[in-house]
C-alpha cells in the first residue's frame, strides 16, 4: 500500500490548486521560442563537436571521420534544455498571464554562455570537476529561482513596505565584504563563509533597485515639482538631494575600499537612470554626470587602480605584455574573429594550454564570442540584451502603480547597463571594469542575482486587473513635520 | 578534407542563422505587442496627484483616477474630498470635454488657483498643471499607458 499516500498527496495538491483557483494556461509563444533556443543550442554544440573532431584528426595526421554530427557535451546540453522546458511546464501549470519572452531570451543567453564554458579549457575554474559542469549547476539553480519567483510572487508589499530594511540589508552586505572580503586580483569582492563564496555586490544591485523604487515612488511628486532657486538657476530640491549625495558617496566608497570599479559604475548609472525615469528632470542627470566627472577625476589622482585602468584605456599598446595585456589580447581576438568568426572551437590559440586572456570566462566572454562567432554573433548577443531591456520597460509602462513601474524599469536597466559596461569595456569603448556579462559569464553570484531579476520581472508582468493598493497613510511624524513647515 | 570543411562551414552558419531566427521571432512578437498596446484605448482620462496636503486628507502623494466629471470640495459627497479649512463644501469641478481638461470654480469662498493664478469661470488645464485649493495642491497627470 505505497500508492495510498502518493494519491492522497496528489489529491491534496489538486485541492490546494482549486482553492487558489489555479488553472493551467497554454503559453504558445514561449514554447515556440524555447524550441528555437533548443535548435540553436544543439546546432552550436554540433558545430563545436565537428570542429573538435576535425582538429583532432588534423593533429593526428589522419583523414577526418565521415560522420561529423557529434554533440560536444550531450549530457550537459540535454540537462540544460530539459531544465528550460521544465520551467516552461511549471509556468504553464501555474496558469498566470505573465511574460512569455523573458524566459527564452534568458535561456538562449545562458545557453550561449554554457556552450562557451564547454568550449573553454575545463580546468580554468570550477569545483565540480569542470567549468561547464559548475556553470550548468548554477544555471539550473538560477532556473529554479526564476520558477519560484515567477510562480509564487503575487504581491509586492514585502518589497514595498520594507524598503529601508532592504537598504539596511544592502549596507550590511557591503560591510560584510569590507570586513570579511578576500582580495582576488587586487579587488575585494568575494566573501567566503565555510564552503560557500560569493560576490555580494551582485545581490546588492537588486536590493538597490528595490530600495530606489520604494524611495522614488514615494517622493516622486516632490522631486518632480520642488526647486531650490539659486539666482537665475532652478536646481533640484536640496533636501531631497541628500540620498543622491549618499549614493554618490557609497559608489566612491565601493571604489576606494573594494576597488570594485564595475559595480560602482553600475550602481551610479542605474541610480541616475531611475532618477530620470521617475522625475523626467534633465537637471538631475546633468548634476549627476557632473558629480560623476568630479568623482572620477578625484579618483584618478587618488586611487592607483583607477589611474591604471584609464591609462590602459587611453593607450593599451604602451605596455602590451604587462598592464595592457588583456585589453590588447581582446582586441586581437575581435580582429581574428572578423565578420562571422572562426566558428565555435576554431579560435583561441592557447599559450601553453591556457587561453591568452586569463579572465576569459568571467570578464572577457564577449571577446571569446567575438573571435568565434564574429561581429554577426556578438551583435545577436547584444540584441538579446536589448530584448530583455525592451521587455522590462514594456512591463514598466503597463504597470499598475509607480512602485512596480520603477521596479520593473530598474531591474531591466540593471541587466542592460551591466551588459553595456562590460561589452564596451571589452571593446575598449570605455575603460575596462571587472564585471560579469549577465547570463553568459561564468560565476554563481552573477547568475543567481540575474535570475532573481528575471523571476521578479516575470512576476511583475502579470496582466490581471488587481485593485490598486490603498493610498499611503501619512505617518503621524510626517504630518507633524509637514504642519511645522506650513 | 573538403567535405569536412564544408560541413563545418554549414554548421557555423546554421548556428548564427538560428540565433537570428530567434531574434526575428522575438522582434515580431514585440512589435505585435506594441501595436496591440497602441490600439488599446486607455481606460483612464487622467490622474490627479496630491503634491501638498497639510491636513493629511487626501494624503500627500495619493493619486486619483479621474472620471469625465470630478468634483472637489470639503463635502463628503464630492469625488475627491479635501479636508482643508479654506476649502468650500463644493469648491471646484474638473471636466473632460472633447480632448482637453477644464477646471471650473463653483463659487468658492477662497478661490481656485491654477499654477498660482486665480481661475474665474471655466479654464483649460494642461497635463502637469497644478491646482491649488486652500492649502491642498494637486497636479493633473497623464494616465499611464
Amino acid at each position: 500500500m505505497t500508492a495510498g499516500p502518493v494519491v492522497g498527496g496528489l489529491r491534496a495538491v489538486g485541492r490546494e490548486a482549486r482553492r487558489l483557483r489555479i488553472t493551467p494556461r497554454f503559453r504558445g509563444r514561449e514554447l515556440t521560442l524555447l524550441l528555437f533556443v533548443a535548435f540553436a543550442l544543439v546546432a552550436g554544440d554540433i558545430s563545436l563537436g565537428a570542429t573538435r573532431l576535425v582538429q583532432a584528426a588534423q593533429e593526428a595526421g589522419e583523414q577526418p571521420p565521415a560522420d561529423l554530427v557529434v554533440l560536444a557535451a550531450p549530457t550537459i546540453l540535454t540537462i540544460y534544455i530539459a531544465g528550460l522546458f521544465l520551467v516552461h511546464a511549471a509556468l504553464v501549470l501555474a496558469g498566470r498571464r505573465t511574460d512569455q519572452i523573458l524566459l527564452p531570451t534568458m535561456g538562449l543567453l545562458g545557453g550561449i554562455g554554457l556552450l562557451l564554458m564547454i568550449r573553454l579549457p575545463q580546468d580554468l575554474a570550477g569545483r565540480l570537476g569542470g567549468l561547464a559542469q559548475t556553470q550548468l549547476l548554477w544555471l539550473v539553480i538560477g532556473l529554479i529561482i526564476v520558477t519560484g519567483l515567477a510562480v509564487a510572487v503575487r504581491n509586492d508589499v514585502w518589497l514595498r513596505r520594507y524598503k529601508y530594511t532592504w537598504a539596511a540589508v544592502g549596507v550590511g552586505l557591503l560591510l560584510l565584504t569590507f570586513v570579511f572580503g578576500r582580495d582576488i586580483n587586487g579587488a575585494r569582492l568575494t566573501v567566503t563563509i565555510g564552503p560557500f563564496s560569493g560576490q555580494p555586490s551582485e545581490l546588492l544591485k537588486v536590493i538597490l533597485v528595490v530600495f530606489l523604487a520604494g524611495y522614488l515612488s514615494e517622493n516622486r511628486p516632490l522631486l518632480q515639482e520642488e526647486s531650490t532657486r539659486v539666482g537665475p538657476f532652478r536646481l533640484p530640491p536640496l533636501p531631497y538631494l541628500a540620498p543622491m549625495v549618499a549614493m554618490w558617496a557609497i559608489a566612491l566608497g565601493v571604489v576606494i575600499v573594494q576597488s570594485d570599479l564595475g559595480a560602482a559604475l553600475l550602481f551610479f548609472a542605474v541610480f541616475l537612470l531611475l532618477l530620470y525615469v521617475s522625475t523626467a528632470r534633465v537637471s538631475f542627470v546633468v548634476l549627476g554626470l557632473a558629480a560623476f566627472v568630479a568623482g572620477a577625476g578625484l579618483l584618478y589622482f587618488v586611487v592607483d587602480r583607477v589611474r591604471t585602468r584609464i591609462d590602459i584605456w587611453v593607450d593599451p599598446f604602451a605596455d602590451p605584455s604587462g598592464a595592457g595585456y588583456q585589453v590588447v589580447q581582446a582586441l586581437h581576438a575581435f580582429a581574428r574573429g572578423g565578420l562571422i568568426g572562426t566558428g565555435l572551437g576554431g579560435g583561441l590559440p592557447s599559450i601553453a594550454g591556457r587561453p591568452p586572456i586569463p579572465a576569459l570566462h568571467t570578464d572577457f566572454p564577449l571577446a571569446a564570442l567575438g573571435e568565434e562567432l564574429g561581429l554577426v554573433g556578438i551583435l545577436a548577443v547584444l540584441g538579446l540584451y536589448l530584448v530583455l531591456v525592451e521587455r522590462g520597460l514594456r512591463i514598466a509602462s503597463a504597470a499598475q502603480d509607480e512602485f512596480r513601474a520603477i521596479l520593473a524599469a530598474g531591474l531591466s536597466l540593471v541587466i542592460g547597463v551591466q551588459a553595456f559596461i562590460i561589452a564596451a569595456g571589452n571593446l575598449k569603448l570605455i575603460p575596462l571594469t571587472g564585471i560579469t556579462l549577465p547570463f553568459v559569464s561564468y560565476g554563481g553570484s552573477s547568475l543567481l542575482a540575474n535570475s532573481v531579476i528575471v523571476g521578479l520581472l516575470i512576476a511583475l508582468s502579470e496582466r490581471t486587473r488587481e485593485p490598486l493598493p490603498p493610498p499611503r497613510v501619512t505617518s503621524r511624524f510626517r504630518r507633524l513635520v509637514d504642519r511645522g513647515a506650513a | 578534407m573538403d567535405a569536412a570543411v564544408i560541413a563545418i562551414w554549414v554548421l557555423r552558419l546554421l548556428f548564427l542563422a538560428l540565433l537570428y531566427a530567434f531574434l526575428w521571432v522575438v522582434v515580431r512578437a514585440l512589435v505585435r505587442d506594441l501595436r496591440a498596446a497602441a490600439r488599446e484605448p486607455t481606460a483612464e482620462l487622467g490622474r490627479l496627484v496630491v503634491t501638498a496636503s497639510p491636513s493629511g486628507e487626501p494624503a500627500a502623494g495619493a493619486s486619483f483616477a479621474l472620471d469625465a466629471i470630478t468634483s472637489l470640495g470639503r463635502d463628503v459627497n464630492n469625488s475627491i474630498v479635501l479636508d482643508d479649512e479654506f476649502a468650500s463644501a463644493t469648491h471646484a469641478a474638473l471636466t473632460y470635454r472633447g480632448r482637453a481638461w477644464y477646471v471650473e470654480d463653483l463659487g468658492s469662498t477662497n478661490g481656485t488657483f491654477v499654477n498660482g493664478s486665480q481661475v474665474d469661470g471655466l479654464s483649460p488645464l494642461a497635463f502637469g498643471d497644478e491646482i491649488q485649493i486652500g492649502h491642498v495642491r494637486l497636479r493633473l497627470e497623464r494616465a499611464r499607458g
